[in-house]
């Protein structure tokens, strides 16, 4: 009876290691929902730190754009707008450079290429009944002499009421040409007509940014 | 209070307080994969537009080409298709080594006649935009009847740039960098329109497509 009672013991004492030794449901769960919890936390800490980074870096690109008026120039479709933000304030058909070439006297393989600068330039001057100072091109390309007095490159009345210099002897300046306006015609200069040119002249400011493309 | 009121009222009437600018509306905010990319580029971006420059922004994603300055989109141009290599390489910021060539009109001084000027229609359709570091951009037009001609000849084109890379690499002892491939299928006016806007040296970046 002894013997029996032992051995009972010791299967029911086996038993009850088994099951305190065996992995359980409930004690596994926790474990293994934490291994799937973590990564996911994780996982939106670093969405809500990139989302932020997002935002951040946007916002500084935002705080790089002009945010008064700029004049954007579409050399290709002969188009100059002047622009606040999104907001189209001045539409004007424009003319601009021919991408015709000279080659100057002289200099060998040295040539003038008219095109329209392309980038990022800003209004340098304002100029009310601008006198044109004709550049040597300009004597060259008509088979003349370029004169060595200063007063003779002076011409009136051909640059129209108002420029507009941003640098490197180019305008934004009138015309009397204007059925030629649409058209890449000039020397690399922006032309437009009267009316539009005193638009662009009122809206403008010098340091006003130029966007040519 | 009052200072707070102040500060609320600045928020909504300053313009880049009050208004939250997407550099990309078509970005999932909720896809990590899309928003670690959008992040890269936002951040070479912000190196290109602190300087008074035109730069390109192709937005394979998107689909789409943007000529910029300044972070504001200054003209766009559809992409109809694209492919590309290994897509490792289209990071980082590149530079453009040469614009396509087009043939210029010489003026005859004193002749009096008047030089039909370039325009849009003078501006190659397909051409291979070389850039530094090693990147190459193949653009070609999506209608065209001898397509496989055309597209024979474009490989040759590549293939022929990559050698010429590979043996001045040789001869030079310079270790020569592995080349990217990108290919870019535009509307006819679109390649002339693209081509006419490039500058010499002027800035890329890409925005690369995920997975998802």
């Amino acid at each position: 009876m002894g013997r029996i009672l032992l051995a009972t013991s010791a299967v029911v004492l086996l038993l009850l290691l088994v099951v305190v030794s065996a992995p359980t449901p409930s004690r596994v769960a926790p474990e293994h929902s934490q291994a799937v919890h973590q990564p996911a936390i994780q996982d939106k800490v670093d969405l809500r730190t990139l989302q932020a980074r997002y935002k951040v870096l946007s916002k500084q690109l935002s705080q790089l754009m002009p945010h008064q008026p700029y004049i954007l120039v579409d050399t290709a479709r002969n188009r100059l707008y002047v622009k606040q933000q999104e907001q189209v304030v001045l539409d004007a058909i424009a003319s601009t450079g021919s991408g015709t070439i000279l080659d100057k006297p002289g200099e060998g393989k040295n040539q003038w290429i008219f095109d329209t600068p392309r980038g990022e330039f800003l209004v340098k001057s304002k100029l009310t009944n601008p006198t044109w100072i004709k550049p040597d091109w300009a004597f060259v390309e008509e088979g003349l002499a370029v004169p060595q007095n200063a007063a003779d490159r002076a011409e009136q009345g051909v640059l129209g009421e108002y420029a507009l210099g941003f640098g490197k002897g180019y305008f934004i300046h009138g015309t009397l040409y204007t059925r030629l306006l649409g058209k890449n015609v000039t020397h690399g200069c922006i032309r437009l007509n009267d009316s539009d040119l005193k638009g662009v002249y009122k809206l403008a400011r010098v340091g006003t940014p130029i966007m040519i493309f | 209070m009052n200072l707070c009121a102040i500060l609320l009222l600045l928020a909504f009437t300053t313009p880049s307080w009050g208004k939250d600018i997407e550099a990309f509306p078509d970005l999932n905010l909720n896809n990590p994969h899309e928003l670690k990319e959008a992040t890269r580029v936002l951040e070479e971006e912000l190196k290109l537009a602190a300087r008074p420059q035109t730069y390109l922004l192709i937005d394979l994603g998107g689909s789409m080409i943007h000529i910029k300055g300044r972070g504001i989109g200054l003209h766009q141009i559809p992409i109809i298709a694209w492919a590309s290599g290994s897509r490792e390489n289209l990071k980082g910021i590149h530079r453009l080594v040469a614009r396509p060539s087009v043939v210029r009109r010489k003026i005859e001084p004193g002749a009096g006649v008047e030089q039909e000027p370039i325009s849009l229609v003078d501006m190659p359709t397909d051409y291979v935009l070389s850039f530094s570091p090693s990147l190459s951009v193949t653009v070609v037009p999506s209608v065209s009847s001898d397509s496989l001609l055309q597209s024979v000849v474009l490989l040759g084109k590549v293939g022929w740039r990559n050698m010429k890379d590979w043996t001045s690499g040789l001869l030079t002892h310079r270790s020569s960098e592995p080349m990217s491939h990108l290919r870019l299928t535009l509307s006819v006016d679109h390649t002339q329109s693209l081509a006419w806007s490039l500058v010499d040296g002027m800035a890329l970046v890409i925005r690369r497509p995920t997975d998802k």
